[in-house]
């Protein structure tokens, strides 16, 4: 059985339980087993990221280095987090001085970052790692037309020539999974497009903005539901559904992939949190 | 003569600004830029507000409006997205440039409250959400079988802080 360091960041334990554990249940069912990683640090995205460069490669560089001690490539569920985590191990493995000044903040602990694991998102472990033609062997429960619009996340995709993980103007691995599982992939006006989920903590009327914009593109769609991959993203597709002017407005409710495969692949909706989603999918799971 | 000075009283062209940037990392490229305005035409920000012009922010740096960019909060609406960046003729990488200017502005006292406190969070819990953890979300965790013992290290952003935190940026 293949397995990975899980790295589950800061938000989705707290905020989005449900999607760190129907990774775990998802991947577990296709043969991936994930351990989760202990005595971690945030990843330093977005804020230690703006004001020290050193200090972002010394906290994501940690969290290698923790990875290369378990012997695990990590397994990174969020687009912020997976983003940081390979941004900077392609900056240590191209920064001889980078790497020697984080390897001195990292020697008390006897770790040390040499480069020998790999970072993916859970798209590319999908692909790469499982692959399609296992998923479609794997489905007991099929969906029946539902019709879904993805939403992939800016820093999963996002710069394509370190992320690796899909084409960056025109993805299509949820799309895939989401076929494979018997639903429709809708296509709708600015797929590729930030949610605003970055701007929450500058400028919340921006970030609500911005999501809206997002929201309003998928339901010119006609759609059953949003499929993400990033936590980060989940929660602000969703909060922005509950904002001012959204009084009256039918909400479309955001699942993660993992929960939208789960329950075609038979595992329970319980186990995958569904019933904390704030907005039902109780008729997306009726098509099945 | 204090040359950011004059620059940003007068709006003299300058390339003083540009090549501080150039020497920071992730600002190399900056020179590249031909101000077509493709950035600000993918913007996601640009958008939804008319202060947030990538272009122009770009143009104040090459004119080297050094305080003035430094002093404003435009550099930290940046998404990070990469949208413009994937779409650059020029390959100019805007959200480094745009880090480059933060780590600068962040130098010199420049950090927008709401980045400061997230910072300040994380340098001393090791994580964002240490005062989000519920016991509400403790018992969801339990019951879709997760741990409850979330055990993030608080001990290295401690040594990180003391290094590369000190004076203004951490008070």
């Amino acid at each position: 059985m293949k397995e990975f360091a899980l790295y589950a960041g800061c938000t989705t334990p707290v905020r989005l339980p449900a999607y760190e554990a129907s990774v775990t249940k998802v991947l577990e069912k296709l043969g991936v087993k994930l351990i989760p990683m202990k005595d971690v640090n945030c990843c330093g995205a977005q804020y230690i990221e703006s004001v020290s460069h050193t200090a972002f490669a010394a906290m994501s560089g940690r969290i290698l280095a923790i990875a290369e001690s378990m012997g695990r490539d990590i397994l990174a569920i969020c687009g912020a987090c997976s983003g940081s985590l390979k941004i900077v191990k392609h900056e240590l493995d191209n920064d001889e001085k980078l790497r020697a000044e984080v390897n001195a903040l990292l020697e008390d602990e006897g770790l040390k970052y040499t480069g020998t694991v790999e970072v993916k998102h859970l798209l590319q472990v999908f692909r790469e790692d499982i692959g399609y033609d296992a998923i479609k062997a794997a489905i007991v429960k099929p969906y029946n037309g539902v019709r879904l619009a993805a939403h992939y996340g800016c820093h999963v995709l996002r710069p394509p020539e370190i992320v690796h993980v899909d084409d960056p103007e025109n993805p299509t691995i949820i799309d895939r999974i989401v076929e494979i599982a018997g639903g429709v992939a809708v296509d709708y006006t600015g797929k590729t497009r930030c949610c605003g989920g970055p701007m929450l903590g500058i400028d919340e009327e921006l970030a609500g903005k911005i999501g809206t914009d997002k929201i309003d593109n998928i339901r010119a769609a006609n759609v059953d539901g949003i499929i993400t991959a990033c936590g980060f993203c989940d929660i602000q597709l969703t909060q922005v559904q509950f904002g001012d002017g959204t009084e009256g407005k039918e909400r479309i409710p955001v699942l993660q992939l993992t929960q939208f495969l789960g329950t075609a692949l038979g595992i329970d909706a319980e186990a995958l949190g569904i019933s904390l989603n704030k907005i039902s999918p109780e008729h997306i799971l009726a098509m099945q | 003569m204090d040359e950011a000075k004059t620059a940003a009283n007068t709006h003299v062209p300058s390339s003083s600004f540009a090549k501080e940037i150039e020497a920071e990392p992730g600002g190399e490229d900056i020179a590249k830029c031909i101000q077509c305005g493709m950035c600000t035409a993918s913007c996601m920000v640009a958008s939804v507000t008319d202060k947030y012009r990538p272009r122009k922010l770009i143009q104040m740096i090459l004119l080297g409006l050094r305080e003035e960019v430094l002093s404003s909060d435009l550099p930290w609406l940046c998404m990070t997205c990469r949208m413009c960046e994937e779409r650059c003729q020029e390959d100019v990488n805007l959200a480094e440039i745009f880090h480059a200017v933060r780590e600068i502005a962040a130098r010199e006292g420049h950090i927008p409250p709401a980045f400061k406190n997230a910072i300040d969070v994380v340098l001393k819990d090791g994580w964002m959400l240490e005062d989000a953890y519920s016991d509400f979300i403790e018992d969801d965790r339990d019951d879709l079988g997760l741990d409850t013992e979330l055990s993030w290290n608080k001990k290295f952003v401690a040594k990180l802080k003391k290094k590369y935190f000190k004076g203004e940026s951490t008070k």
